[in-house]
Order: structure tokens, then C-alpha cells, then sequence
């Protein structure tokens, strides 16, 4: 029949307009949609199969139930790392805002070259943990001849052992962290501290408020918003350290740089015990999951993507 | 705040002398001929000044090897990030199609979940395909990133409108608009989602760690890594460190602009 004909036509021919009008939507969102699908929907699926599994690689894989989730509770290097892992996010995060912030103020000051010095906090930003770690290896030597130790031997204090140190060490690492990281806080304190309008410090100046006043009344508090997406940004970043555990003391000493990533990767690829490894894969993407949907409760309206 | 501040250059001096040294420390123990620095830094210059350390490194043919290695596994995916960061970022900012709101934060919400859930079963995965010890773990999965698309979405939402419809009127479909005109204009925004990929590949550890076994298919990470714990000696530790660091440098001096507005605008790292 005639108009039936007409109507598939019409179709076929809606189609290709249709087509021709989505064209690129077609090509290149379909081949990533697949990629997705492959390289990350499928492996998250995968992951959570693989906690039920006895799995080395080597051998065949057995299933075991929740056994591996029931493991965790009574590891006690489990709890060891994820206690260094939070010591060592004590330790990082607010010397990291505070320095990040006192960095963002002394480049907002108007100075010249303050564009060099911004690059200068910001080298260790790119530079990778291998390199960092490398010449961190030599400064913290935990001999008479490690440098650091000749600075302290110079005002009188005696040798510290640093990176053999199981007291030590944690601390080292997290110094090293904040070397490599406050770059990027500074760069987040300086785009808001360029946000406030120059008439409030205008205003308060007229009022007879000095330098620390208007610091603590003004310029913090309106900081807010940056100072809690910085913390948020820098736990979720410390959550997951690994490089210079990895580098520096592997994991050592007496495990007390054994973060959660470091003992991840022990269990998964020295020990090729997958199926638990992927288990504190989930209890690290817990704690990560908790800090962002703090992070979207109390601040995703705030966000300001400039 | 006030203009000019003169007493801020004395902590910014201070501080920025804190971050260059140990920099300084990785050039000077390149060059002098030390196996182990001596404690006293005031001795360093009575050292003799070579480039040993930079012949015997080199001589490692590994070292060069790993250097290429990690050229093939950040470059690739560079461009390649680049390029579907820009045609993506298009197709969300400005077609309509079903589901695309729905797609967009599907991809965000699952790429945004902390990577190291995803190193185990890409590991039985990757062993299963046969991938382990080639290049591909390495850039298949790294040949488009979300945060990218997020920051050429933000930005192609900015464009004007009639820019496109002019267009559309004479006749262009989207493939021209996107790379006439589209294209063109956000060239500030793909050089930083490339800036930022180049570091973030260079400078990886963890992956390459787990799916490279064999010596000659490190990058140079992993194989910087490896030396640092067999070779004990200060000069050619750090005369590696320099060679690995210096490319990471280069683009750092030429992109540095973009790093910075990337940063402030990305939140992440």
C-alpha cells in the first residue's frame, strides 16, 4: 500500500537525517561509550566479584564467600595501616592548608616577580614522587653524614634516625608530601583570596583595623568555602599515598608506613592475594566515598567552576 | 591588600630557597664525582666536577630504553586525550541527544572513584588479554580522561551561539563546525587537559609497577625506582632523577600558565 510505503521511506529517510544531524555523536560517542564500558564499568562490576574470590593469578579461581570481608576485621596489619594512614592525613593535611594558605598571601601582596616565586612553589607540584623521593632519600639519611643531620648536629642536636625510625619515619614521608603538594593548595588560597572584593579590606582599613584583624576577620572567614574543599581535596589525597611509602621505607619500619594503598598493593602483588586486596580496595573506596558525599553535602553548591 | 609589600620578599625568599635546594641538590649530585654526598655541604665544593654519572647512565642502555618507554606511554595518550576532550567536550556542551545528561555523570561518578579499585581487576584482565609487559595496559585505557571533557564542556558552553548557527546556516555540519570553529577557539583549554595528562603519565608509578615485570618495558618511574634501591650510589641517582625530571621541566616552563588556571579550575590533586 501506498501510504504505508511512504511512511518507510519517510523513516528510512528520518533516519538519515537523523544520522547526518548526530553525526559526530554517533562516531565518537559510541566507540568511548564502549571503551567505558570495558575499561571501567566492567572492572568496578569485576572488582566487587573478585572479594568473594580466592584468586593468585596462578592458580584457579575459588570461591569463598564473604570470607575475605570477614578477614579484615581480625588482620591487624589492616588496622595498622589504615591507623598510619590517618596519622600520616593528621600530619599532612592542615600543615598543607596552612602552609598553602600562607603561601597564596605572600604572593597576593603584589610583589614583584611574584610570578616566579609561584612557579617555584608550584616545581615540586609536577615533579614526580620518584624524583622528590630520590633526593629526600639522601636529605633524611638517618646516619652521622645524612645531610639533614649535619644541619641539626650544627645547632646541637644529636643524630635522628628519620627513615629507620618507626616513630620517624610517618612524619618524614608526610614532610615530603607536603613539600610535593602545597604548590597546589597555594594555587587554590590564591584563586579565592583574588575573589574578594578589594573594597571590604578598603572598608575595614577606613575603620582603623590592622594587618592581623583583618586577616582573622575578614580575609579567613570569607575563605571558608576554599578552606573546606582544600581539606576535602587534601584527606582524599592522602587516603590514598603510596609512592613514597613504596620508595622510601617500603613500608617499613616495623610497618609503620604502611598505609592502606602500600598494604593494597603488598597483599595483591607480592602476597597474590587478589580477592583480599580487592576488599581493601572497597574499605579505601568507602573512606573516599564518605569524604566526597561530606564534601557534596556541605559544599556542592558552593562549587564555583570560574 | 596593599601594594608592594616589602617585608613579604624575606619569608618568600626564605621559603623559595627551602624549595629550590633540594633541586640544587639534585643538580650539584649529578655533577660531582661522589658515590655517597658527604655530609658537610661545604666540602661539595672541593668535589671534582664530572659527567660520569650522566656516561654511566646512559650507558645503561636500559636507562635510555626506559626513557623512550615512557615517551611511547605519555605521548600517545596525550594527543589522544587532547583530541576526544575536545570532540567530547563538543558533543556535551552542545548537542542534543537522548540520556546525555545521564551519560555525562554516569562517566563522572564512576572515573572519579579512587583508581586503585580498578588496578586489581584490570590486572586478571589485562593477564587474560595477554597485555602484560606491552605498552597497552599502559595507553589503551589512558586514551581519554572525564576531567578532561569536564573542563572543554565548561568552556565550549561559554561560546556564543550565533557563532554556530551562523555557521549552520551556510550549510556546515557539525563535523566542520567542530573543527573550524570549535576547535580553534578552545586551544587554551585542550593545552592544559594535555599539559596535565603529560605529568600525570610521566609521572606515574603505581600502574607501570604493576603491569610491567620485565626490565627493558619500564617507564622511567619505575626504572628510576629500581635503581634507586640497587644502585647506592648518590651521582648516578641523581644524575637520573635530573634526565626524568627534565622533560616534566620543559613542559612545566612552557605550560606553567595553564597548569595554574587547570588547577585552580580542575580540584583535583
Amino acid at each position: 500500500m501506498p501510504p504505508q510505503n511512504h511512511s518507510k521511506t519517510s523513516f528510512s529517510k528520518r533516519l538519515i537525517l537523523n544520522f547526518k544531524k548526530h553525526a559526530i555523536v554517533y562516531v565518537f560517542l559510541i566507540p568511548i561509550l564502549i571503551h567505558f564500558a570495558i575499561f571501567y564499568l566492567y572492572p568496578i562490576g569485576f572488582s566487587l566479584y573478585i572479594t568473594f574470590m580466592k584468586w593468585s593469578i596462578i592458580g584457579e579461581a575459588e570461591f569463598v564467600g564473604l570470607q575475605n570481608w570477614i578477614n579484615i576485621f581480625s588482620d591487624e596489619l589492616a588496622w595498622k595501616a589504615i591507623r598510619n594512614t590517618v596519622l600520616f592525613s593528621l600530619y599532612f593535611i592542615v600543615p598543607t592548608m596552612a602552609l598553602g594558605l600562607a603561601l597564596a598571601l605572600l604572593i597576593n601582596q603584589g610583589n614583584k616577580g611574584s610570578a616566579v616565586f609561584k612557579g617555584v612553589f608550584f616545581l615540586p607540584v609536577v615533579t614526580s614522587f620518584v624524583v622528590i623521593s630520590a633526593i629526600w632519600a639522601w636529605l633524611f639519611r638517618g646516619t652521622e653524614d645524612g645531610l639533614v643531620n649535619v644541619l641539626l648536629q650544627s645547632v646541637g642536636i644529636e643524630t635522628q634516625l628519620f627513615l629507620s625510625s618507626s616513630a620517624q619515619a610517618l612524619i618524614v614521608l608526610a614532610g615530603l608530601s607536603i613539600f610535593k603538594v602545597c604548590g597546589s593548595t597555594m594555587i587554590y588560597y590564591y584563586a579565592g583570596l583574588q575573589s574578594i572584593p578589594e573594597e571590604y579590606y578598603e572598608a575595614a582599613r577606613i575603620d582603623g583595623a590592622n594587618r592581623w584583624k583583618i586577616f582573622w576577620k575578614i580575609t579567613f572567614p570569607l575563605l571558608l568555602p576554599i578552606h573546606f574543599y582544600v581539606a576535602i581535596i587534601t584527606s582524599i589525597g592522602s587516603f590514598q599515598i603510596f609512592d613514597s611509602a613504596f620508595l622510601l621505607t617500603s613500608g617499613g619500619p616495623n610497618y609503620s608506613t604502611t598505609t592502606i594503598v602500600y598494604y593494597l598493593y603488598h597483599q595483591g602483588f607480592t602476597s597474590l592475594r587478589l580477592g583480599y586486596a580487592s576488599v581493601l580496595a572497597y574499605v579505601l573506596f568507602f573512606i573516599i566515598f564518605g569524604l566526597s558525599l561530606i564534601q557534596k553535602r556541605y559544599f556542592g553548591r558552593e562549587v564555583d567552576y570560574k | 591588600m596593599q601594594k608592594s609589600a616589602r617585608w613579604t620578599y624575606i619569608p618568600l625568599v626564605g621559603i623559595a630557597l627551602c624549595f629550590i635546594i633540594p633541586f640544587l641538590i639534585m643538580v650539584f649530585g649529578s655533577l660531582l664525582k661522589m658515590k655517597i654526598p658527604t655530609g658537610n655541604p661545604l666540602l661539595w665544593f672541593s668535589e671534582e666536577v664530572t659527567l660520569d654519572n650522566f656516561a654511566y647512565i646512559l650507558k645503561n642502555a636500559d636507562f635510555i630504553k626506559w626513557i623512550f618507554n615512557s615517551t611511547v606511554i605519555t605521548v600517545i595518550p596525550v594527543f589522544a586525550q587532547m583530541f576526544f576532550a575536545a570532540v567530547l567536550g563538543y558533543i556535551f556542551a552542545k548537542k542534543e541527544f537522548p540520556f546525555k545528561n545521564l551519560i555525562f555523570w554516569a562517566m563522572m561518578a564512576v572515573i572519579m572513584l579512587p583508581s586503585q579499585l580498578l588496578i586489581i581487576p584490570r590486572y586478571i584482565m589485562f593477564s587474560e588479554f595477554g597485555w602484560i609487559n606491552t605498552y597497552l595496559p599502559l595507553i589503551v585505557p589512558e586514551i581519554w580522561g572525564i576531567l578532561g571533557v569536564f573542563f572543554v564542556k565548561q568552556y565550549m558552553q561559554t561560546l556564543p551561539k550565533d557563532l554556530e548557527e551562523a555557521a549552520r546556516i551556510d550549510g556546515a555540519g557539525d563535523f566542520t563546525i567542530f573543527f573550524k570553529i570549535m576547535l580553534p577557539l578552545s586551544k587554551p583549554v585542550i593545552a592544559t587537559v594535555g599539559t596535565f595528562a603529560f605529568i600525570s603519565n610521566w609521572n606515574d608509578l603505581l600502574t607501570p609497577l604493576i603491569f610491567t615485570t620485565s626490565q627493558d618495558m619500564y617507564p622511567v618511574t619505575v626504572g628510576l625506582a629500581s635503581l634507586l634501591t640497587k644502585e647506592g650510589n648518590f651521582g648516578v641517582e641523581m644524575a637520573g632523577s635530573l634526565l626524568s625530571f627534565i622533560p616534566t621541566f620543559l613542559i612545566f616552563l612552557f605550560f606553567q600558565r595553564y597548569f595554574v588556571k587547570g588547577i585552580a579550575l580542575s580540584g583535583l590533586k
